[in-house]
């Protein structure tokens, strides 16, 4: 073989590769794609169905609850900010893109690590499957989903899920090997079965590691949410790539003051529920 | 203190030639143990095994306190975890209420554990995310009983070590003498026939100390429990047990009252232990007293009649209190209605020192055993 000809063969062979199993998996690509596809439309659709003053004083609401008055004024002001610059619609996307694709990192992340936590063998096969996603800059992953999925959301999703997946994980699985020997031996003495260890002295310890794990998958997912913009994911990452490809800086901006303003108020609210969790007796 | 008497055959605790050897050929060098019989040293050095436990024997009777002292790395937090299986001996057997832990099943494992023999920890181990009324309920939830039930039983439990105000709290607001008596009333709350006591008053100030130790030997008594106490501190030992064993080494050197182990410790280990120990309130009559055929060979014309009295179960520090009292140089004993013998200031003098009266019955209604 030619040296000089070596990248165009293996250019070929990744392509034939790539489109040998969007032939054959195409129906199973399909309905990936449609079913994340649809929940994330249909969170979508939930999100603007009322208002977006009243969705803004929930929003403040909750944040009244979780972190005080004080945090609930400037959530407020954050949100209605977000509307008065036209944004509206795509904040309330890349809400809907975040919370889709951190809950199914959770839905993943939580029972593997528990699994994973509680046996030492299974979390020395992940951790370099987690060790390799966490390397590799979040920007690769939207190349085999765009491949296998096309331009969309559900690319969008499938990346940023993947990117959200390792810090639940390692934080969940940590968390509940961590539980102090002492209580181990607590347990034991006091006669529970394997459930009741879990549930009642292994789970209360590693809650303030798994709710830490949580915030941080929410935060990663955002960054790959705004990144995954240059896949038509929808939301305010579309908006800032095409603003800088037609150069419209002011949009741009005002897109990117409305991620800032939505990451720290998801943010915020997230740490103040962990603090609830963890402040929580019985 | 009340010492209620024992009934020594009513076993509810034993150890049958127990051994745990630590380490990864643990199995290898157990086998060693039994068919070349090394010693510590050489199991450590052929197998890189650590001997934990040696062919323990010991027998904790109804209503007994068992005191089990030793410095750290003399086995004693490991042979306590023996007697719940939290640690699985390499060989010999372990019974509790007659039955042997290693032929149970799982289940039937955590229902002795649950029911019958409870554990109480030196890090006491409060679960800090549930009140004291929660933590003590927990071995009761754990068997499944209904809430209401097992709360009822936890209060009582509670107020049983003086907390009954301090239910609602949770364990970081209770001081350290407090979170111990929070883990006391949790294994009481399960009303186990034994309780095992690891270290548990060990990271206390002194006073709060004695007055746990003595709360707790009246309790255990008030209840008729059995306890199984490890300790480093002789004092402790002493204040606490009805016998104590002396661990050195994974062996248990001396088992016997604190009266018999400062008067015939077993060897120089021992004796060293307790030569600091002050004989005044350990040493009593029946071991110190002239039998009274030798004394009135000794001193024929002395009326016993007319010699101040005692009883076999007085203390030294009686008995001085008694010779001072009276111008007398000799005390008589009395045992049911005649005289069993007489104390010269002599004898006193030597019982000070721990040393007994070798024509004396020996102490006690148990001999010392010594395990080899």
């Amino acid at each position: 073989m030619n040296i000089e000809n070596f990248p165009d063969s293996f250019d070929s062979t990744v392509d034939s590769g790539l489109a040998w199993l969007s032939d054959n998996g195409a129906g199973l690509f399909d309905t990936v794609n449609d079913a994340l596809k649809g929940i994330y439309e249909g969170l979508l659709w939930l999100f603007n169905l009322p208002p977006y003053y009243v969705v803004a004083v929930l929003i403040a609401l909750l944040g009244w609850r979780l972190a005080g008055p004080r945090f609930a004024i400037a959530t407020l002001i954050g949100m209605l900010f977000c509307a008065f610059i036209g944004l509206w619609s795509e904040t309330m996307g890349t809400l809907a893109l975040v919370v889709v694709a951190t809950l199914m990192a959770l839905l993943v992340a939580i029972p593997l690590g528990v699994i994973a936590g509680l046996l030492p063998a299974m979390d020395r096969m992940i951790e370099p499957t987690l060790d390799l996603i966490q390397t590799m800059p979040p920007y690769i992953y939207l190349l085999p989903a765009i491949a296998l999925l096309g331009y969309g959301t559900g690319t969008a999703l499938i990346a940023t899920f993947i990117v959200a997946l390792p810090p639940a994980f390692r934080l969940t699985s940590l968390g509940i090997r961590m539980t102090p020997n002492e209580f181990i031996e607590l347990g034991n003495a006091s006669g529970v079965t394997g459930w009741q260890m879990f549930v009642k002295i292994r789970l209360p310890f590693a809650m303030p590691s798994i709710m830490a794990g949580i915030n941080q998958s929410l935060m990663m997912a955002f960054g790959m949410v705004v990144i995954a913009g240059i896949v038509g994911s929808g939301g305010l990452g579309e908006t800032i790539y095409g603003a800088i490809r037609t150069l419209d800086i002011a949009k741009s901006i005002n897109a990117a003051i409305a991620i800032v303003i939505l990451t720290m108020v998801l943010d915020r609210l997230a740490q103040s529920a962990a603090a609830a969790q963890g402040g929580k007796r019985s | 203190m009340i010492t209620p008497k024992l009934d020594v055959n009513d076993v509810l605790v034993s150890c049958q030639s127990v051994w745990k050897i630590f380490g990864e050929n643990s199995a290898a060098a157990m086998k060693a143990v039994v068919e070349r019989g090394l010693t510590k040293k050489q199991i450590l050095q052929d197998y890189s095994c650590v001997v934990g436990v040696s062919d323990v024997n010991l027998e904790v009777r109804r209503g007994e306190i068992f005191c089990i002292m030793g410095l750290s790395g003399s086995g004693k937090s490991t042979l306590i975890r023996l007697l719940n299986k939290l640690i699985t001996p390499s060989s010999g057997k372990v019974l509790v209420g007659g039955r042997e832990l290693s032929s149970l099943s799982a289940a039937e494992l955590r229902a002795v554990r649950a029911r019958q023999i409870g554990m109480v920890f030196q890090s006491v181990a409060l679960l800090p995310h549930r009140t004291v009324l929660e933590n003590t309920a927990f071995g009761l939830e754990v068997q499944g009983v209904a809430k209401a039930e097992r709360l009822k039983v936890a209060e009582a439990a509670l107020a049983k070590v003086g907390l009954a105000d301090w239910i609602h709290r949770y364990p970081d607001e209770l001081s350290g003498g407090m979170q111990q008596r929070v883990g006391l009333a949790r294994a009481l709350a399960a009303d186990p026939q034994v309780i095992l006591m690891d270290e548990p008053f060990s990271a206390l100030d002194p006073l709060i100390r004695r007055q746990l130790q003595d709360e707790f030997r009246q309790l255990t008594k008030e209840l008729g429990k059995s306890a199984v106490f490890i300790t480093h501190d002789l004092d402790e030992a002493i204040r606490i047990g009805d016998r104590i064993a002396i661990m050195k080494d994974g062996m248990i050197i001396q088992v016997g009252t604190a009266e018999e182990i400062v008067l015939n410790p077993a060897d120089d280990y021992v004796a060293e232990f307790v030569a600091g120990i002050s004989r005044l309130h350990l040493v009593k009559a029946k071991s110190v007293m002239t039998p009274v055929s030798l004394y009135k060979a000794a001193h024929p014309n002395i009326d016993l009649s007319r010699l101040p009295t005692t009883h076999p179960d007085a203390d030294l520090d009686q008995i001085i209190g008694l010779a001072v009292a009276n111008d007398r140089d000799a005390i008589a004993v009395i045992d049911s209605g005649v005289v069993a013998g007489v104390i010269t200031m002599r004898d006193l003098l030597r019982g000070v020192q721990g040393i007994a009266n070798e024509y004396a019955q020996p102490a006690g209604e148990t001999l010392v055993e010594v395990s080899s």
